[in-house]
């Protein structure tokens, strides 16, 4: 065990007397509103990313009661077919908007921005991140980005599908630019948040803790800064393409002006793709904290695991061509992209064959995030089968813009990331809040959230394989079987997440106290307090391997784990090779 | 309450051969799907392989290594393995590498048409599709013959598209500027749906198509049928009626509907002749011109309370040789509002007898039809309404291009007005000097007509994309199957005709009139 040398923050009282803790360091709106301090900004990106998550959720209750019956249960027409088509437009906007704040509002920031601030320095053993004015302004372009969004919707919404497809973009009327000026400044925030994480990663490690001794979360955080770093700039550029097409009508989308529509695809895709793993990453990242801890055991190939980050963040730059195999580009270039899709699937099916072993022997405690964790391998092996069959190209042509692609994304994306999210937000909650919630409420609430995924999602798989487009406000009867199954199953989902808002909110004032280390988890975090001083640390913490649980027992009086020193019986698993 | 009887009524529809045959693709019906049906067998199976495997470990594990009063800790284990490692990361590659490759083989053949496919041009616009067959048939309908290939080229008006029918295996988006080609083989004869994958706007979830696949001899049949809308039964019908065909054919339903209801454009419903305000403010009567204009230059004019540029041009469809298209469905807008008056109604009559419609229907439906029409076209109207030339006279030329014009898939690019479109328009082309991307100048004589058709890749024209135009004319007009280049010449003819420059140098060595001497 390494101490941490020379890094007294110096002005820290001798005596912390008074139970200060961050929550409590300041009580003013001012003092959250323009806090600096890490922990604060992610409880401020938690709030709104759970905000624009509950508005994208209620919007897709919507969409999927429009389509409990072929015609459409909320917009149809009167009778004729023009009043049906104007109708219809309502539920365009309705998608759009449920696209929009799912990817960029909420799958992209939410666990870096919330979960990523919170935990990443209390992982690092560091008192914030390195540029603590950065962070604080990546979080007002996030919320200036949104409420943009916001007023290009009560301007008179967006139509276009959130992936802004040229020409119908530039010819809607509605409004666009106002949107995409919103998602360009969220951009920005997105690429500040990666510079400042992967600085804070580089510079900040404390002594002792070599590359290969970071916990995976950090590995899988500093990938996905690498992603946002490299590939927003190329989507800002794009947008800021499509503005200048809308205003001024330069040519280079628009086929009228002799532009290339396709070539917006290339653009859009470029980042888009990446993107995906922008969301996963992170969340994969939590499933491998969460999986060794539950299993008291050490986790099972670090280093394939935290190498296969980086690999799936270099290889997912050369996949987006992916998206559009029936475009009309040049067959060959269809072949290469197909290639090189099927050989990023490979380090993800490495991260699965790795987390199954870390279970194997181990001493399996199935709490709440364990359970999440859990869901998400089932969840996200489907979520990656179903992706398979879509990379190959004959099969593509076949599901390309079926629901056969939107069952698949929803898999991978509510499937993944946010049980991976929820995972997180369940494990990091007592740190986070100093208060346990409920477990038992909690572990009925995931298994029925785990029938609700499946029963939204799965149909929509085999309807989609069975024909039927996707964006569609209505559609054929021979489809509404399983439309009906996927709306119950959307609305059983709904059951889960008001569950889960209840026992949360219950717990923040009337929850138990929780413990210094409840999980028995062995990354710098578990060693403050809960929830952590303003400071971080009241005494520096030294550095272990994250993974070794061999000297943590749980204590009945204080009902969470301490550290003991190793009574010389006890088998301690072997250490990391670093 | 009523949603929910409306539900419960669909169940009680609910086919359930559908639903248990339901996980795997729908029995396909070309050539292309037993190999797409056999890959995703495949994939299917290995699928439930590897589910079945994680899954099942997972739930061992949780039981098997469960956390317990007397098991709290771990039993000793390895925490990394190079060999197993290697292992799950080896096989899993060779097994997406098959997958690859198969997948692979199969789309270079969906992506290569045989030679000898029958052409069939395929127009998509919000929210219709519209099928011009190699005779010049028009239809909204897809017909597929069986056991033949069946090359797809398409183009959009407007926005994106998608072309996909899950019966027959094919999909291809449809980019506007572009022509877009698919190819398919029917197996069995049926009928399937196509529909719009491609999102499109409003009317998308219904931007839909039967496809009907039929042996070959009832599909010269059906497409003979479709060619001339204006007869039925070799009667010729009255003008609304085709007017009526039209409003669904063109895809005028997607925005106007006919019972007053509100669409995104103006309901046809007691238009004609009445009273509308622009978005100017002016108030005009809504006459045959106003009409006309509407129709032909929807940016010209809008109605107050409409949004602007989502009317498609249709500026083609409805004038030179096509003008009896608006007559058509200018009557059929009369024949659906009160205020029909003289001043609202096409300068034509409706009745092919040539009697005013409604009023004395009864009488002068023994004149005989042809010459009746003349009279009609005498009394002031610029253009006669008479039948496309029948009979033993011989056509000109330029009759046929403005046919070939269409059933070709040339008016998907180029314009007979003057429009811009994504090849050069036709009109005043003839005769005028024409700037090549080389930085030459050269006038649009006969031979550059004909290279540009026959060889497209030759030469770039300033202000067209390049590559954009097919290279297929050169079998369909030219070469040992036809010596003597007629359908060629008819469209050089047609073109010429649009030019206000024609001379000897740009006409065909051939008359226009071939028996007129």
């Amino acid at each position: 065990m390494t101490a941490l040398a020379g890094n007294n923050y110096g002005d820290t009282p001798v005596v912390p007397a008074k139970p200060d803790n961050y929550l409590t360091h300041g009580k003013t709106i001012r003092s959250w509103l323009l806090t600096l301090d890490h922990k604060r900004i992610g409880i401020m990106y938690l709030v709104v990313g759970l905000l624009a998550f509950f508005i994208g959720g209620m919007l897709a209750e919507v969409i999927r009661t429009q389509l409990l019956v072929p015609q459409g249960l909320i917009f149809h027409g009167t009778g004729s077919v023009a009043s049906s088509y104007a109708a219809y437009r309502y539920y365009n906007q309705v998608f759009t908007l449920h696209g929009i704040i799912m990817v960029f509002l909420v799958l992209i920031p939410i666990i870096p921005g919330a979960l990523g601030n919170f935990a990443l320095p209390l992982l690092l053993g560091a008192k914030d991140v390195a540029f603590p004015k950065l962070n604080l302004i990546s979080f007002y372009l996030y919320v200036v980005g949104a409420l943009l969004a916001i007023l290009s919707t009560v301007l008179g919404a967006v139509d276009t599908g959130w992936t802004f497809y040229t020409p119908f973009s530039i010819q809607t009327e509605s409004y666009v630019v106002v949107m995409v000026l919103g998602i360009f400044l969220v951009g920005f925030s997105s690429i500040f948040t990666g510079i400042n994480f992967m600085v804070t990663i580089h510079k900040l490690r404390p002594p002792g803790m070599s590359w290969f001794r970071m916990p995976l979360f950090l590995w899988a955080i500093y990938a996905t800064s690498l992603i946002q770093v490299a590939a927003t700039p190329v989507v800002g550029i794009t947008f800021v393409l499509l503005m200048m097409e809308r205003i001024m009508g330069i040519g280079i989308f628009n086929p009228a002006l002799g532009g290339n529509p396709v070539l917006f695809q290339e653009f859009f895709w470029f980042y888009s793709h990446p993107a995906v793993y922008i969301m996963i990453l992170p969340a994969m990242g939590i499933v491998s904290e969460i999986i060794p801890v539950f299993s008291r055991k050490h986790i099972f190939g670090y280093e394939f695991i935290a190498l296969s980050s980086l690999a799936i963040a270099l290889i997912g730059f050369l996949v987006w061509g992916h998206h559009i195999f029936v475009n009309g580009q040049s067959a060959e270039l269809d072949a290469v992209f197909s290639f090189l899709t099927f050989v990023v699937a490979v380090p993800s099916a490495i991260k699965v064959w790795n987390w199954l072993a870390t279970m194997y022997k181990g001493a399996i405690v199935l709490k709440t995030p364990m359970l999440y964790a859990l869901s998400f391998i089932v969840l996200f092996t489907i979520g990656g089968l179903t992706g398979v069959v879509l990379g190959a190209l004959s099969e593509d042509v076949v599901l390309h813009d079926t629901y056969f692609v939107v069952g698949h994304f929803h898999y991978v994306m509510m499937g993944g990331t946010l049980i991976g999210f929820i995972a997180g937000l369940h494990y990091w909650w007592p740190k986070m809040f100093g208060r346990m919630y409920n477990e038992r409420i909690a572990q009925i609430t995931c298994v029925v959230m785990f029938i609700g995924v499946n029963l939204t999602f799965f149909p929509q798989l085999m309807v989609g394989a069975d024909g039927m487009p996707r964006r569609y406000a209505s559609y054929l009867p021979m489809y509404q079987p399983y439309m009906i199954a996927s709306t119950i199953g959307a609305y059983i989902q709904l059951v889960a997440f008001l569950t889960m808002a209840g026992y949360l909110m219950h717990s923040l004032f009337y929850g138990k106290k929780a413990p210094v280390n409840p999980w028995g988890g062995g990354s710098l975090e578990w060693e403050t307090s809960s929830p952590p001083p303003h400071d971080n640390f009241e005494t520096t913490p030294s550095v272990a391997d994250p993974y070794d649980y061999g000297d943590l027992v749980f204590d009945p009086a204080v009902n969470g784990y301490v550290r003991t020193e190793k009574p010389a019986d006890t088998l301690v698993p072997v250490k990391v090779a670093h | 309450m009523t949603m929910i009887s409306q539900m419960l009524g669909h169940l009680g529809q609910m086919d359930l051969s559908r639903l248990t045959a339901a996980f795997w693709l729908p029995h396909g019906e070309s050539t292309f799907s037993p190999q797409v049906q056999f890959l995703w067998n495949f994939w299917y199976w290995i699928s439930v392989f590897f589910t079945v495997l994680i899954v099942g470990l997972m739930v061992f594990f949780v039981i098997r290594y469960r956390h317990t009063k007397d098991r709290t800790i771990a039993d000793p284990s390895p925490t990394h393995n190079n060999a197993l490692e290697i292992t799950w990361t080896i096989i899993p590659l060779i097994i997406v590498m098959v997958i690859f490759a198969l997948g692979f083989t199969e789309y270079m053949n969906m992506d290569s048409p045989p030679a000898n496919s029958y052409n069939i041009h395929v127009i998509a616009q919000k929210w219709s599709w519209t099928f011009v067959y190699e005779n010049g048939a028009i239809s909204n309908t897809l017909y597929l013959p069986v056991d033949k290939p069946v090359k797809l080229n398409m183009t959009s008006k407007d926005v994106l598209h998608g072309f996909w029918i899950p019966d027959l295996s094919i999909q291809r988006d449809v980019v506007p500027g572009r022509v877009m080609t698919t190819w398919v083989e029917a197996t069995h004869p049926g009928t399937y749906w196509l529909q719009c994958a491609e999102y499109c706007g409003n009317g998308h979830s219904e931007m839909r198509a039967p496809v009907v696949v039929e042996p070959y001899p009832k599909f010269q049949q059906q497409i003979l049928a479709a060619a001339n809308i204006f007869e039925q039964d070799g009667k010729p019908l009255p003008l609304s009626t085709v007017g009526k065909k039209l409003y669904t054919t063109l895809g005028c339903l997607g925005c106007h509907s006919v019972d007053g209801s509100k669409g995104t454009g103006p309901s046809w419903k007691n238009l004609a002749g009445s009273k509308e305000v622009l978005a100017n403010g002016q108030t005009v009567s809504v006459d045959y011109a106003f009409l006309k204009t509407m129709i032909t230059h929807p940016g010209r004019v809008l109605i107050k309370g409409f949004p602007a540029g989502v009317m498609p041009s249709y500026g083609s469809r409805f004038t030179g040789k096509n003008v009896k298209n608006l007559y058509a469905v200018v009557w059929y807008i009369n024949s659906l509002s009160k205020y029909s008056n003289k001043a609202s109604q096409p300068p034509v009559p409706n009745n092919p007898s040539g009697s005013e419609p409604a009023a004395s229907s009864a009488s002068g439906k023994a004149a005989a039809s042809a010459t009746s029409a003349a009279p009609a076209a005498a009394n002031g109207a610029a253009t006669p309404v008479a039948k496309v030339p029948a009979g033993p006279h011989p056509v000109p030329l330029h009759v046929l291009g403005a046919k070939l014009y269409q059933s070709l898939g040339c008016i998907g690019c180029h314009t007979v007005n003057g429009q811009p479109g994504v090849g050069p328009t036709w009109k005043n082309l003839a005769g005028y000097p024409q700037k090549l991307t080389t930085g030459k100048t050269v006038i649009a004589d006969y031979k550059y007509l004909r290279t540009m058709i026959l060889d497209p890749g030759k030469m770039d024209v300033v202000g067209s994309p390049a590559g954009v135009m097919p290279n297929m004319y050169k079998y369909q007009l030219s070469g040992k199957k036809h010596p003597h280049e007629n359908k060629l010449n008819a469209i050089i003819w047609y073109i010429n005709t649009l030019s206000n420059r024609s001379s000897k140098a740009t006409e065909p060595p051939v008359p226009d009139v071939p028996a007129a001497k």
